[in-house]
């Protein structure tokens, strides 16, 4: 039954030969034939997860000897799942999203390639296959991107998506094939064994196997999930259908996180490379999370605050907390898409919408209602506060001793801190005419996010990374001296608490009062509003490129 | 003598500045059947006197041949004659076969030079079926073949692809055989030719099949013509996967 998952990629790529042949024939009713067969997909899915789940062992399936395999594992098993399953709810959503589209057939062909990739990608039991599935999904995503195939714009931005994705598939393929050339097999299970056999082996110039590979497969994992400075790829691919959106934001974006889970037995061994993961995530988080504050188009702000959310994925992995990174993508891409998929119906409400702001004094005036009530900021922010410290000492007395001495406890902690002082904040700008109703519904909210952090995280590290050795040493890797641990939580810590106090108080005191912005801020603004000249940058780039080629042909006469 | 050959060779697996002596030729010949002769011999003559000649091929043979391969990459997107754009690849994709010869698998390198011409052959009778219906075969010229002539847009990007090593085809298990038997240096070389190839069939195929319909409408290929396009195009990508692939 667990040889399955050698045949699972199969059906999307038969659907979508079926679909191809059938199409002229049967019109729009085409798009049945791949629902049908993604349904099959994800309940094959859901059967080989649930064995996995149920204690059915690791294993690898092959076609060929020397590659053509692929992998029964926790990590292949879940993604397998959760890609057949957003890629079915992409599939029903388009029958009628895009049913006034010209190439219906030819889209839905694309949608089935790219489940079938997607999948071999999470599932390749070999780096050939690995390499494979990994261009291929470049590949067909340039076409989903650019479906619309009258507009030029539209390729024109899918083609910044698929060279930047090939940019990311160059340092993947040499780190394949160091590591080939170290151990003489494609085979992952081969190489992750040679590695934890022999940690301190060496490649070119002496340099580290393990160092190395990692850096390059990281280089990789940047370019495909948005990470600074190549991320302008992301927010630009708007002109693409809606499905696709979602689609890509709810999976395709996340193979950085994948690929650097599947290559954990190597990331294991490395000294220094988590720690650059982190500083680049947590460079991304920021840029992401800014830009997308001066966006007014909703996709586009989607698009920043999915390159925000791949920043704190990557984060996460350099802090060691590798299952949590998946959940992290797994969590993101299910309100992603689900985003994506209504920001259609957000627009088209847009519209309907007579445009007159409804502020306090609308609602008083033409609506006849009195303003509802605002909670004391102050209250928001001692809960705020109060709530994780009292999780945490909860733990420490209830789960483990040492838990405030867990590097990876607490950052789990102070993720779920941050996470639910945003939600406490969204909630803060919310009228209530019951305001202890709602402080409380906020309370028990909090306790949730940060509560389920914790519990979601280590249900996550108990499935895929059930040896407790490995999951520590995962973080031993990423772990840092306990006094610059302890000082930077603190700054980070007095950082955001200062943030937070400040835009309550802002909130509170100038709510209607128009301030009049330093030259300073609206400088920084419009270094915002231009996206830090990323865009410029690489167009200017390419432009010069473009003409150095052109010289180079009109000097050597075009031969 | 050994520099001799290795001279002559060089004009055949094209190493820059002799490279320049074919796309000439390509540039004078219009018939294209006797392009796609000489897309499928120009390099077998290049490997037969390298294996006759038994020559131990000096290293920096090697990054000569792979910076020729980078710099046609380069020089290649810019390019918007089909006919032109087709013998830039070449030149490019066959630089890489000194690697092959260099190694043990100078017998081989026969098979894959072969498995390499097929993708050129094929965009030479496409820009053929173009020259035929509009007078020329440029990119950006006419525009918009997707909606106008459907399955010649869609055997056109096929063929491209495999061309510029897409999975499955022949030249992408090429890259990566070349890549196992390369040195640093080498590797990142032709990991950047490779993205330049992407970039470069990026720019063709948007030339070509994007746009709206155009106003000097024409006839698409026949669907039988389409077929065996696409029986040409699966036999390549399964000879790439058993065969190329084989030899990984």
């Amino acid at each position: 039954m667990e040889e399955l998952i050698k045949y699972l990629p199969a059906l999307p790529l038969v659907s979508a030969i079926l679909t191809h042949l059938l199409s002229q024939n049967m019109g729009r009713a085409v798009s049945q034939i791949s629902i049908g067969i993604a349904t099959l997909t994800f309940v094959i899915a859901v059967v080989l997860f649930a064995l996995n789940v149920s204690g059915a062992p690791n294993a690898v399936y092959s076609w060929g000897s020397n590659w053509g395999s692929m992998m029964f594992d926790p990590l292949s098993t879940l993604m397998a799942m959760v890609i057949s399953g957003i890629s079915l709810i992409v599939r029903v959503y388009s029958v009628r999203y895009m049913a006034e589209e010209a190439g219906y057939g030819r889209f839905f062909v694309l949608l089935d390639l790219m489940a079938a990739s997607l999948i071999l990608m999470v599932a390749a039991g070999d780096l050939i296959m690995l390499l494979v599935a990994w261009h291929l999904v470049g590949v067909i995503l340039y076409f989903l991107l650019g479906h619309d195939n009258r507009s030029h714009s539209a390729f024109r931005y899918s083609f910044w998506t698929f060279i930047t994705y090939r940019f990311g598939d160059v340092p993947m393929v040499i780190a394949a094939v160091l590591l080939f050339q170290a151990t003489g097999s494609w085979s992952l299970n081969v190489i992750f064994d040679f590695v934890a056999q022999n940690p301190d082996a060496t490649t070119y110039f002496g340099l580290s196997l393990t160092e190395t590979v990692s850096s390059l497969i990281a280089v990789s994992a940047f370019a495909r999930s948005a990470q600074f400075i190549l991320h302008i790829w992301l927010p630009y691919t708007m002109e693409g259908p809606t499905p696709v959106s979602a689609l890509m934001h709810a999976g395709i974006v996340n193979a950085g996180g994948i690929i650097i889970n599947r290559f954990a037995p190597i990331f294991v061994h490395t000294n220094d490379i988590l720690h650059w993961l982190f500083i680049v995530g947590l460079i991304t988080a920021v840029i992401g999370s800014v830009l997308m504050l001066s966006q007014s188009d909703i996709k586009k702000a989607l698009g920043y605050s999915t390159m925000g959310q791949m920043g704190f994925m990557i984060m996460e992995v350099g802090l060691g907390a590798f299952s949590l990174a998946i959940f992290h993508l797994i969590a993101h891409g299910l309100f992603k898409g689900t985003l994506f998929l209504s920001a259609g119906n957000v627009i088209g409400e847009a519209r309907n919408n007579d445009g007159i702001p409804k502020d306090d004094l609308y609602t008083f005036i033409v609506e006849r209602r009195s303003p509802k009530v605002r909670q004391p900021w102050l209250i928001m922010a001692m809960i705020t506060l109060i709530v994780p410290v009292v999780v945490l000492f909860a733990a420490h007395y209830f789960v483990s001793a040492d838990f405030i001495q867990k590097q990876g406890a607490i950052i789990l902690l102070f993720f779920g801190w941050v996470t639910g002082a945003q939600l406490l904040f969204s909630t803060y700008s919310m009228r209530s005419s019951n305001p202890w109703r709602l402080i409380a519904l906020i309370v028990f909210s909090f306790i949730v996010v940060v509560i389920g952090y914790t519990v979601i995280s280590h249900a996550f590290d108990s499935f895929l990374y059930p040896d407790q050795q490995f999951g520590d040493q995962l973080y031993a890797a990423a772990g840092i001296d306990l006094g610059w641990f302890i000082t930077l939580i603190s700054v980070l810590a007095i950082i955001i608490i200062i943030g937070w106090l400040r835009v309550y108080y802002t909130h509170s005191t100038y709510a209607n009062k128009s301030s009049k912005q330093s030259h300073v801020w609206m400088n920084f603004y419009a270094l915002v509003s231009r996206e830090f000249y990323m865009t410029d940058l690489f167009a200017s780039l390419n432009r010069k490129l473009l003409a150095l080629a052109a010289k180079l042909n009109v000097w050597f006469k075009w031969c | 003598m050994t520099n001799l050959m290795i001279l002559l060779a060089a004009v055949f697996l094209p190493l820059f500045p002799m490279s320049m002596l074919f796309n000439a030729i390509m540039a004078k010949i219009s018939q294209p059947y006797l392009r796609m002769a000489l897309f499928v011999i120009w390099p077998q003559i290049g490997l037969l006197i390298l294996a006759s000649s038994q020559i131990d091929i000096p290293e920096w043979i090697i990054i000569w041949a792979a910076a020729t391969a980078m710099f046609y990459a380069f020089r290649l997107t810019v390019i918007r004659d089909v006919g032109l754009w087709t013998s830039f690849l070449a030149t490019s994709t066959w630089a890489l076969l000194w690697i092959f010869s260099a190694s043990a698998m100078a017998e081989q390198a026969i098979y894959i030079a072969l498995t390499m011409s097929i993708p050129l052959v094929v965009l030479t009778l496409l820009a053929h079926a173009l020259v035929t219906r509009y007078g020329a075969a440029y990119a950006g010229l006419f525009g918009g073949l997707a909606q106008n002539m459907p399955r010649f847009a869609g055997v056109l990007v096929i063929t491209v692809l495999a061309a510029t090593a897409t999975p499955g085809f022949p030249n992408f298990f090429m890259m990566i055989k070349a890549s196992v038997l390369s040195t640093p240096l080498l590797m990142v070389m032709l990991g950047l030719t490779w993205l330049l190839w992407s970039w470069s069939a990026a720019r063709f195929i948007q030339g070509m099949i994007v746009g709206t319909e155009p106003e000097n409408k024409q006839p698409d290929i026949s669907l039988q013509a389409t077929w065996l396009y696409a029986v040409v195009l699966v036999v390549l990508a399964l000879a790439g996967s058993f065969f190329i692939g084989g030899l990984l």
